[in-house]
């Protein structure tokens, strides 16, 4: 396939980095920041080249690069794109030289090893985002965990080390969940083929037991609800946050958030389709619960980034909830809604970086009328707390208006035999889009707060405005804000095949295979009468309404 | 019994091992009073020598190719071969690691690399062993060799009090071996190892059989530390010097492990019995549960290094159990899997305890977690061979020890029908807590300052361990396709 070498080198570029960056002397700060920035601004070049090839009418994966692995496992290295993953990459790859430019004091010590536990994180970023092998997207699961608990332990704030510590139990605890289910998965699909493969498009041509499903279902769910997160599991994230740096939460929420909700679009959702419908209605309602808790809380802070913080458990709740929806609108939206709060959520926290840097302070009482001091600073952080808070012509109305359109619309549209997939859509949305009521009060009034009113604070005195460095950063952030507000037809019709794709998919494999393996008895663990559930053929099987309804 | 030349070639490693240990024996003789560091470098070309053996007799191997010698006392395939190899090279670390050791915190003794070898021969013996005979011989020649070196730090009030447990400990366990392998013997009319399957099925008395397995799985639960039959280990990995610390939690725990997979694996295994494995099996797998969980709950408590690596070693042995059960259940890929995690789990521990004898001198071991503060910061490599082994003990991926817990729980989910679900799942939940203490010991490196300046022991043979094992490790997880070739899983 041409362009698959794409991919792999994305992977490599950023990793062969990391160990030039340590091979350098130990004091050549300048030295190590060049390297870290060139490194990853030839990764985004490259990842460009992606869109060259990438047929944007395709609904399957492309530039697929497949290299046996493990033979004896069957693990494959196997990565590819489609229209789902492949802006996340490019999120990733964009974000990463703007964010290593934009922190400039924030880190003073050890930048060798900060440069290293940056770009060994972005290939972990990519990796997981391009792998289509469950054993393979695992592995840099993990790998993404250790250097972001490294940059938070070392280079974070004065709680650093409880942060750390439960940003990577919460997770790993979830991720364990996860790989007993990818076991289980596994080892189910080597008992019905006789093969033992971890190839992502091979375990889909199994399907597991009824009882099965709910179960691996609800462990790959509590991985990707840790790192969405869903609301009663998102306290790691204000505490990750806040200590973290801001290279460090720039990252976090702008790409590794991402994780949860392209694990169920990828993984959960068409690996366990009855487990994904049994969990639904309990994880929109967590979603729904999510944005209007986020955005109170966010509304009773004083720290800002804990306010930023909070303000992403709100609008990856609107994620969560789209994807859930099951229709074009509600994924794509979603998608959509992804790329905008990493932009969005990147700039803000970016933002806040700059104004530690000059002040040491988060609080937003030491703050107001910064506007007179810092006049272009305020004028672009302006644009991205509108473009978070869903200013339409801004990037985040797009998404979050197809999100709840397509919940909205949700029992109209959706597929045959499944109207019960969600429960009570319409009041889902009108719940969720007091969510966006709240988004904007919060965030004006964090902006009134900080950039507007008295300058009555003598140390806001003498701020200087954003130097040109910073101004680099933002301009490009800026910029595509606005260009995902105002053109956001091209990315949508990238992402439309491979979203139907998941859906008719995702419909097949709900009613082909309805609920013939018994659901009222125990799961049944292993083939022990014969392979478990036939592969489905490739002609449909006649609709069995599945959740109990007569379409 | 029938003695052929011809069968000597294929025990070359063992010889090899033996030989060196006597001949350092009596050199240590004619080195009285001098340095000792020559002693550990012919220590160490033993080992090589005995090492590029076993390379080169595995690969005149084909596949699953078998020879018994010395009259089916001993059996020579891949897995002995892979495994005296495994041993030779924690053997070598060890060797590498003392003298610097032995220097810092005197305890010159020139017997102990004598012994050392000795020892390990035992443990290739295990390797090998087809017989309940060598068996016997195997674990004991292992076991006098480590009671010894335990106690080689003689001022030490501490050493001696774990010796002695040890001791103790041991002996009473090879009461429990003994009696077990009498009870079989009496039902099954055999000791081979290999005949016993056949003989089992024709005994006249299943409950000889089935209370001699219990009596083996007492034993070899006191010799591979499995709760509750570990209450020795901590003491025994505290009070022992480092480097022997390090060789008895790899090359030890490996060796019983070995004989666990001929005994109870060949042996006992297979579908003699519907469901059991003649009835080891179930309190086996019981006990694999409890240790794993036991001693990584315990060792989140502890604050000393070796304390806290001792109980994670227990939980580890709990893991290999896991392993041993699959086996006995007759899960294909079992045998293999325990073999890759020992080698991953081996390279590891060598790696960490190289670290442990690293941060202490002068006679002050700087056991305490508080004590590595700052530890990234003044030796930046030292910390990260820690962190990596570390890693690879807690199942991260790209480690050896992700793809050896990998492998090992998915043998044990191929088990027919399942009945390992649900200790695969405390395994794995296990995980999580183990990455917790071992974090721990990171956090104080990385993210802690020092409390006191560091006088870290130098020398050329300790930092060449500490550079090899962990990118040993890392090897053994971005890479396991060459070494599931060679181990034939």
């Amino acid at each position: 396939m041409p362009g698959a070498f794409l991919l792999p080198l994305l992977i490599g570029i950023p990793l062969l980095g990391a160990i030039l960056v340590m091979c350098t002397p130990k004091a050549e700060y300048t030295l190590h920041r060049g390297i870290g920035l060139a490194v990853t601004t030839v990764t985004f070049l490259v990842s460009l080249a992606i869109l060259k090839f990438f047929d944007s009418k395709g609904d399957g994966y492309q530039l697929v690069f497949d290299a046996e692995w493990i033979p004896g496992l069957g693990a494959h290295f196997k990565t590819g794109v489609d229209g789902i993953s492949v802006f996340l990459v490019l999120l990733t790859t964009f974000l990463m030289p703007l964010t290593l430019l934009g922190t400039g004091k924030g880190i003073e010590k050890h930048v060798r090893e900060f440069i290293a536990a940056m770009l060994v994180l972005e290939a972990g970023m990519i990796g997981a985002f391009v792998s289509l092998d469950v054993f393979l997207f695992y592995v840099f699961w993990e790998v993404m965990l250790i250097p972001m608990y490294l940059l938070i332990g070392i280079w974070g704030g004065q709680r650093r080390l409880y942060a750390s510590i439960k940003f990577v139990i919460y997770t790993m605890a979830g991720s364990l969940c996860m790989l007993v289910a990818i076991f289980y998965v596994y080892v189910q699909h080597a008992h019905v083929t006789g093969v033992y493969t971890t190839d992502l498009q091979e375990l889909l041509q199994v399907s597991l037991p009824y009882h099965a499903q709910v179960w691996c279902f609800a462990a790959f769910a509590l991985a990707f609800a840790i790192k969405v997160p869903l609301f009663p599991l998102h306290t790691w994230l204000p505490d990750a946050h806040v200590e973290a740096p801001t290279a460090g939460s720039v990252i976090l929420a702008g790409v590794m958030l991402k994780f949860g909700i392209y694990g169920f679009l990828r993984y959960a959702m068409p690996l366990f389709p009855h487990g994904a419908a049994v969990w639904a209605p309990a994880i929109a309602i967590l979603a729904v619960i999510g944005i209007i808790y986020g955005a109170l809380v966010a509304f009773a802070q004083d720290d800002v980034k804990k306010l930023v913080a909070y303000s992403s458990v709100s609008h990856l709740g609107f994620c969560a909830l789209g994807i859930f929806t099951l229709t074009t609108y509600g994924i794509s939206g979603s998608i959509y809604a992804m790329l905008s709060h990493g932009l969005t959520t990147g700039g803000l926290f970016l933002g806040i970086g700059y104004l530690y840097e000059r002040r040491h302070t988060r609080r937003m009482a030491e703050y107001g009328g910064i506007w007179k001091q810092m006049p272009v600073f305020a004028g672009l952080y302006l644009v991205i707390v509108m473009g978070s808070a869903g200013l339409p012509a801004l990037s985040g109305f797009v998404g979050e208006f197809m999100t709840l359109l397509g919940t909205f619309n949700a029992r109209d549209t959706f597929p045959i035999g499944h109207a019960d997939f969600l429960p009570y859509p319409r009041l889902l949305a009108a719940l969720a889009t007091t969510g966006v009521i709240f988004g904007a009060i919060y965030l004006l009034w964090m902006f009134h707060k900080v950039f507007f009113g008295k300058l009555d604070k003598a140390k806001n005195g003498k701020l200087p405005d954003l130097s040109t460095r910073e101004l680099a950063v933002f301009i490009p952030l800026v910029v595509g804000i606005f260009l995902m507000g105002m053109f956001p037809r091209p990315m949508l019709t990238t992402m439309e095949p491979a979203v139907k794709k998941f859906v008719s998919d995702f419909d097949r494999r709900l009613t082909d295979l309805g609920r013939e393996s018994d659901p009222e008895g125990l799961p049944r663990l292993y083939g022990t009468t014969g392979p478990v559930v036939p592969p489905p053929a490739s002609p449909p099987i006649p609709v069995v309404p599945v959740m109990g309804d007569t379409p | 019994m029938s003695f052929e030349a011809g069968d000597l070639g294929w025990l070359v490693p063992y010889l090899i091992l033996a030989v060196v240990g006597m001949v350092l024996v009596l050199a240590e003789a004619f080195f009285k009073g001098r340095d000792h560091t020559s002693l550990a470098g012919l220590a160490v070309a033993g080992c090589v020598a005995s090492g590029v053996a076993s390379i080169v007799l595995v690969r005149q191997l084909a596949g699953s190719e078998q020879h018994m010698l010395l009259g089916s006392m001993l059996v020579a395939d891949r897995t002995s071969y892979v495994l005296s190899a495994l041993f030779a090279f924690t053997t070598a670390a060890c060797a590498l690691i003392s003298p610097a050791h032995q220097k810092e915190h005197g305890w010159k003794i020139g017997e102990y690399y004598g012994v050392l070898l000795l020892s390990a021969s035992g443990c290739v013996m295990l390797a090998h062993a087809a017989n309940m005979v060598t068996v016997f011989l195997g674990i004991e020649t292992m076991s006098i060799g480590v009671y010894v070196m335990t106690a080689m730090r003689r001022r030490s009030r501490r050493g001696n009090e774990a010796a002695m447990k040890y001791f103790l400990i041991g002996a009473f366990a090879t009461g429990f071996l003994m009696y077990g392998m009498a009870l079989i013997y009496g039902a099954s009319g055999t000791l081979s190892l290999v005949e016993m399957p056949a003989a089992i099925a024709r005994t006249h008395n299943p409950g000889l059989v089935i209370a001699g397995g219990f009596l083996l799985v007492v034993a070899f639960g006191f010799k591979v530390a499995a709760v509750p039959f570990h209450m020795w280990a901590p003491d025994a990995y505290e009070g022992a010097p480092t480097p022997v610390t390090g060789f008895m939690a790899a090359a030890v725990k490996s060796a019983a492990i070995a004989a666990m997979i001929r005994v109870f694996g060949t042996a006992l295994g297979g579908d003699i019995t519907p469901f059991g494995a003649l009835g080891w099996a179930s309190p086996l797998v019981v006990i694999a549960a409890i240790t794993i969980t036991i001693g990584n709950i315990t060792a989140v408590r502890q604050d000393n290094v070796k304390r806290m690596l001792a109980y994670s070693s227990i939980s580890h042995a709990g893991v290999l159990l896991v392993g041993v059960c699959a086996m006995g259940l007759g899960s294909s890929s079992a045998q293999a899997s325990l073999v890759y995690y020992l080698i991953a789990y081996s390279v590891a521990t060598m790696g960490v305890f190289a670290v442990v004898s690293y941060v202490g001198s002068r006679g002050r071991e700087r056991l305490l977690v508080d004590d590595w503060g700052g530890l990234a910061s003044q030796h930046p490599g030292a910390a990260l061979a820690m962190t990596i082994c570390l890693l690879s003990f807690g199942g991260m991926p790209p480690t050896g020890g992700f793809f050896a817990k990998f492998y090992l729980f998915k043998s044990a989910m191929d088990v027919y029908s399942g009945q390992l679900l649900w200790v695969v799942v405390i395994g794995v939940v296990n995980s999580a807590i183990s990455i917790y203490y071992y974090l721990r010991i990171v956090t104080a490196m990385y993210f802690r300052d020092s409390t006191q300046p560091m006088a870290p022991t130098r020398s050329a043979g300790l930092l060449f361990v500490m550079a090899a094992c962990p990118l040993l490790v890392l090897e053994l997880g971005l890479m396991p396709g060459f070494w599931l070739k060679l181990i034939g899983g």
